[in-house]
């Protein structure tokens, strides 16, 4: 079995390899082929013409790491949909309303979320009046 | 005995990752010819011409600036994952082809039959996605160590609206399992053999128990989302944040990039066409009266060839004139080994197969050149109050009907 | 699917999710209710505790015999029963207590309500889990809650801070005790042990049992016996806030919403003892020979440090906080006689439960004093805000010498008969020792309770108008009183009720 398991992998395993020497590879050609000519102006970072002020990593706005907690909650969910997905044809009802059960439950943490604006990328008017 | 089946395994795998690599290379860089030409003719003007008969070669004068292009590298930035963001991108985006069956025949390398996929791993379709999965780390990486907002801000919104997108692009391929039980790529076409409602082919798309139809619109444009394509490409929208993440990038690491924005591209058409619309299978039924249709393929390269011949000897300069016709030539040899007896079965697999690829792809560019762009928080919003919904109303339908149906 | 099978199970889990339903139908229903009328949501987590209260009765009925339910992965045995009544009859209190509390300080939000029901859930699985998955689950399901309620009052850097230190201590110390989970799933899957009847065993082998039987076959000296009990037991003290992991406690005491304090200190205390108990208690009991003496020298620390800290201190909050880490060594005492002997020492394990039971009560007594006291422009957690209680509101300070008495132990009253039965075991066991410090340390926890005694009963009042108490804190406030006095001056059924709870039975085995 697991010699079955290796012969099926083992050439994912080389593909990954070789992807990641070929892209290793043209990285390091493009830096020696290419010409070095740095200047002031062009190792700065691009700002639309403008002279970058400040340091680039400021503090960014917590909706990105509220996505990212939400992204979370639901993709565990999604994970957990995918073996109930393989074995669904032998659990017939009982599997369908488990799995019904646990979709509901985590539809209403997601109404729950809807409700509450953290799906909203930018609070409307009404809803920042409505905030405080 | 059991070393030399190894090596001879791992002399096969090689042969058949190197081949592939260096026609999916191929295929990204004239993707992006076949993208400008589609997107020059939707807007009414010609695209690439010169380089090359009617460009043709165009990608290659670009992969060659690229390289000889001059790399600067921006004060400040954090040098590890600079130049590892771009590595992992391309790695990631041109390993998920790995899993992709291309035909039920086998090829014969040195001898050893080997099918037509490089890991036929019984769970393929959680492969694809845990690659790309992984993807997003190269964006996010390359927008944090570059030393600009601009790049931080559209790194953040790209792995933002990547992730979201991710969600339902999972979700809407959990009908597909439903219906057929299995992970393996090679088994859903298999599932997929055979005709339906008259003499509709079996496709997931169209399914007797449930067809997918909720499930393609969400995969579709989840995956458009997922591969910042427009209509979905604000975070690298010029107007917008000049590049997004890559904008402090330039040269080679620039185009790996780009490269791997395509590689992603084409392999999600390959695994829209294999889940929804039926893989390599032939779309017409093998009964005798349709016979004709196992020549289509050798039709096809044959018309091509011919009309190429036409359109050669009365192109502008000499050297369209010398190349066309001999392309012309090349194709028609090509329709004629196709239809020999011994390629005409083992061809079907594969012409099938991309000529599906290629339609998902034209209409992606179709859809990119068609549409205007979303708006940010139009984007997300979309993402999480309209298709999430939809994809996880799909699951409970088809889970219905798949259950009703024993 | 066995749908019979099923209906059995649900059965034995229908405390726990109904408890859940009513949190999840407070979050949605929170939508629909008007700034005023906020206090809806407490009605329905009532109505939840109260629901889930008639099911965990309904449960009696299996007896004194253990019922295994999903694979035996959890139980419903005698121990489940009473410390889910404790974990029930504490939410319902807190509710009683918060509604008022929360509208003065203006966060009076739903997802409170839902929280503590959903902490309930973990403190329910937390007793009634019989697989090392699911214990922890349970475990984490309640710090999660806890985490969230400590920090709920979000415009006050105190709670903030409280919050945030109880969030970082609490996950590394739960990553800790995982690391132990799974180094004892390591011993029960390499060791070689069939089911009941020598078949193959059919439940996975995170299962208690298996575990109890692995380190029976490996025995006490082993090094990875040692190392399980030592993360385990680190992971578990962190809960209890036994001491050298109690740095967290007095802060988030201190900083968290009363109510929540209180919650925190009786409620998850009790659940983590639950823990604490079916695992030290049950699973442990083969290896226990070495460890009864660790346990001996963290109570005695726990005990030294509470009283002592607890002398200095200004703020109420601190000063129950450090008392009841000296209360985790009262308790810690008595495992320390359970444990000891071959069989165990039954007193201890009355003790153990009747010092829990009673605790839930006195404490929360205590903390509601200081909750009522609670209005516009005083805290009231100073012990200069308790000058002069006697004044404006004597029922309030006739109540807090009730419960404060009963936390010092002074007899006719529950702390009293709870201290006593753990001597009892002490003595009986032996250590002779450890009942002198016990009773030697009842000095100092007499001065820091008499000086709240005083500071309310003897002091000219500082503060204005009399309190406001409303009849939901009455209800819960009558009720704590009369258990206090009531266990303190007949204390019978309630040591019936302790020695009910306390049989361990096997699920798998039978013992």
């Amino acid at each position: 079995m697991s010699g079955n398991l290796a012969q099926a992998y083992a050439p994912l395993l080389i593909h990954l390899l070789v992807a990641l020497g070929l892209s290793a590879i043209l990285l390091i050609l493009s830096s020696l082929i290419g010409q070095h000519r740095p200047t002031r102006e062009k190792m700065q970072p691009y700002e639309c013409g403008i002279t970058p002020v400040g340091d680039a990593r400021e503090p960014f706005d917590v909706k990105f790491y509220l996505v990212a907690m939400v992204f979370i909650l639901f993709d565990v969910e999604a994970v957990f949909l995918y073996p109930w997905a393989y074995v669904f044809r032998e659990l017939r009802w009982f599997g369908f309303t488990e799995m019904l059960l646990y979709i509901l439950i985590l539809l209403a943490g997601y109404v729950y979320l809807w409700k509450k604006g953290a799906l909203d990328w930018n609070p409307s008017k009404t809803q920042r009046d409505r905030q405080t | 005995m059991n070393d030399t089946i190894a090596r001879s395994i791992l002399v096969v795998s090689l042969v058949k990752v190197v081949v592939l690599l260096f026609l999916v290379l191929t295929a990204v860089a004239y993707l992006v010819w076949f993208e400008r030409k589609v997107a020059a003719h939707i807007q009414g003007r010609w695209g690439p011409y010169r380089v090359g008969p009617h460009g043709l070669l165009q990608p290659l004068a670009d992969g060659v600036k690229f390289l000889l292009k001059e790399d600067a590298t921006p004060a400040g930035v954090d040098r590890f994952l600079y130049f590892s963001a771009p590595l992992l991108t391309m790695t990631l985006a041109i390993s998920a082809i790995a899993m992709i069956p291309f035909g039920p025949a086998s090829i014969h390398i040195f001898g050893i039959a080997t099918p037509l996929v490089i890991a036929n791993i019984s769970v393929g379709l959680l492969a694809i996605f845990a690659i790309t999965s992984v993807g997003v780390y190269g964006v996010a990486l390359g927008g944090w160590s570059s030393n600009s907002k601009y790049s931080l801000l559209g790194g953040l919104r790209s792995s933002a609206q990547m992730i979201s997108y991710e969600l339902s692009l999972t979700l809407s391929v959990v009908g597909i399992l439903l219906l057929a039980g299995t992970f393996n790529l090679s088994e859903l076409i298999m599932r997929q053999d055979g005709y339906t409602w008259g003499h509709l082919p079996k496709w997931n798309l169209l399914n007797p128990t449930f067809p997918q139809i909720l499930g393609f619109f969400c995969y579709f444009v989840a995956a458009i989302a997922e591969t910042n394509r427009a209509p979905f490409d604000l975070a690298e929208a010029e107007s917008e944040l000049v590049a997004g993440y890559h904008t402090e990038y330039s040269s080679f690491k620039f185009a790996m990039f780009f490269l791997g924005e395509y590689a992603s591209m084409i392999t999600v058409a390959c695994l829209a066409s294999i889940l929804f619309l039926g893989g390599w299978l032939s779309p017409f039924p093998q009964t005798p009266g349709l016979d004709w249709t196992r020549y289509l393929p050798a039709g096809v390269l044959a018309v091509a060839g011919v009309a190429l011949i036409i359109h050669g000897v009365r192109y502008i300069n000499v050297f369209g004139r010398i190349a066309l016709p001999v392309l012309g030539v090349i194709l028609g040899a090509l329709s004629f080994l196709c239809s020999q007896p011994g390629v005409i079965d083992d061809i079907q697999g594969p012409f099938w197969f991309l000529a599906k690829v290629l339609f998902v792809l034209f209409v992606y560019v179709w859809v990119r050149w068609t549409l205007p762009r979303f708006r940010y928080d139009q984007l997300m919003r979309f993402g999480w109050k309209v298709l999430f919904p939809v994809a996880l109303l799909n699951v409970i339908l088809t889970s219905l009907a798949v259950v009703m149906r024993k | 699917m066995d749908t019979a099978a099923f209906r059995h199970d649900f059965f034995l889990i229908l405390p726990e999710v109904e408890l859940a339903l009513f949190g999840l139908a407070i979050l949605l229903f929170d939508f629909m209710l008007g700034v005023k009328d906020k206090a809806g949501n407490a009605v329905f987590a009532m109505l939840g505790v109260i629901f889930s209260g008639i099911s965990l009765y309904r449960l009696r009925t299996f007896g004194p015999e253990a019922v295994g339910g999903f694979n035996s992965s959890i139980v419903v045995d005698p121990f489940f029963l009473f410390f889910g009544m404790i974990f029930l009859v504490a939410t319902g209190l807190v509710i009683l207590l918060s509604v008022r509390y929360l509208q003065i300080e203006n966060e009076h939000h739903g997802e409170y309500y839902a929280l503590l029901l959903f902490a309930t859930v973990g403190m329910m699985f937390m007793a009634s889990g019989y697989d090392l998955v699911v214990l922890f689950l349970g475990l984490e399901t309640m710090a999660i809650s806890f985490y969230i309620l400590t920090g709920f009052l979000r415009h006050q850097r105190r709670s903030n801070e409280a919050a945030v230190k109880y969030l970082l201590l609490g996950a590394f110390s739960s990553g800790l005790l995982a690391y132990g989970f799974s180094l004892l799933y390591g011993i029960s899957a390499m060791a070689e042990i069939n089911g009941p009847l020598g078949v193959p065993l059919q439940v996975p082998r995170t299962n208690l049992d298996v575990v109890r039987t692995a380190l029976e076959l490996r025995g006490p000296t082993d090094l990875l016996v040692l190392l399980s009990l030592v993360t385990v037991a680190a992971g578990l003290f962190f809960k209890v806030a036994a001491v050298p992991f109690h740095q967290w406690a007095p802060d988030v005491y201190e900083g968290a919403p009363t109510t929540i304090t209180a919650y925190v200190s009786v409620a998850s205390k009790t659940a983590s003892f639950a823990l604490l108990l079916r695992l030290f208690l049950y699973a442990f009991w083969p290896v226990r020979v070495n460890w009864v003496g660790i346990i001996a020298a963290v109570a005695i620390a726990s005990l030294t440090l509470g009283n002592f800290a607890a002398i200095t201190q200004t703020n109420v909050k601190r000063l129950l906080a450090y008392s009841s880490i000296s209360h985790v060594g009262y308790i810690l005492l008595g495992l320390v006689a359970a444990m000891s002997g071959p069989d165990g020492n039954e007193t201890g394990l009355k003790g153990i439960a009747f010092y829990l039971f009673v605790y839930a009560f006195m404490t929360i007594g205590a903390f509601a004093i200081i909750i009522v006291l609670r209005r516009q422009g005083l805290i009231g957690d100073e012990l200069d805000d308790l000058n002069g209680l006697f004044q404006r509101s004597p029922a309030s300070a006739v109540l807090l010498l009730i419960f404060m008495l009963s936390l010092a132990g002074i007899p006719p009253l529950a702390g009293f008969v709870g201290k006593y039965y753990i001597f009892l075991a002490l003595i009986e066991t032996g250590h002779y020792y450890l009942a002198l410090f016990g009773a030697l340390y009842i000095v100092p926890a007499l001065y820091y309770y008499f000086r709240i005694v005083v500071h309310a009963w003897l002091r000219e009042p500082t503060g204005e108008a009399p309190t406001r108490v409303t009849p939901g804190q009455s209800v819960a406030l009558a009720v704590m009183c009369f258990v206090t006095l009531v266990a303190g001056i007949y204390p019978e059924p309630f040591i019936r009720l302790a020695t009910y709870s306390l049989t361990l039975p096997s699920v798998l085995f039978g013992r």
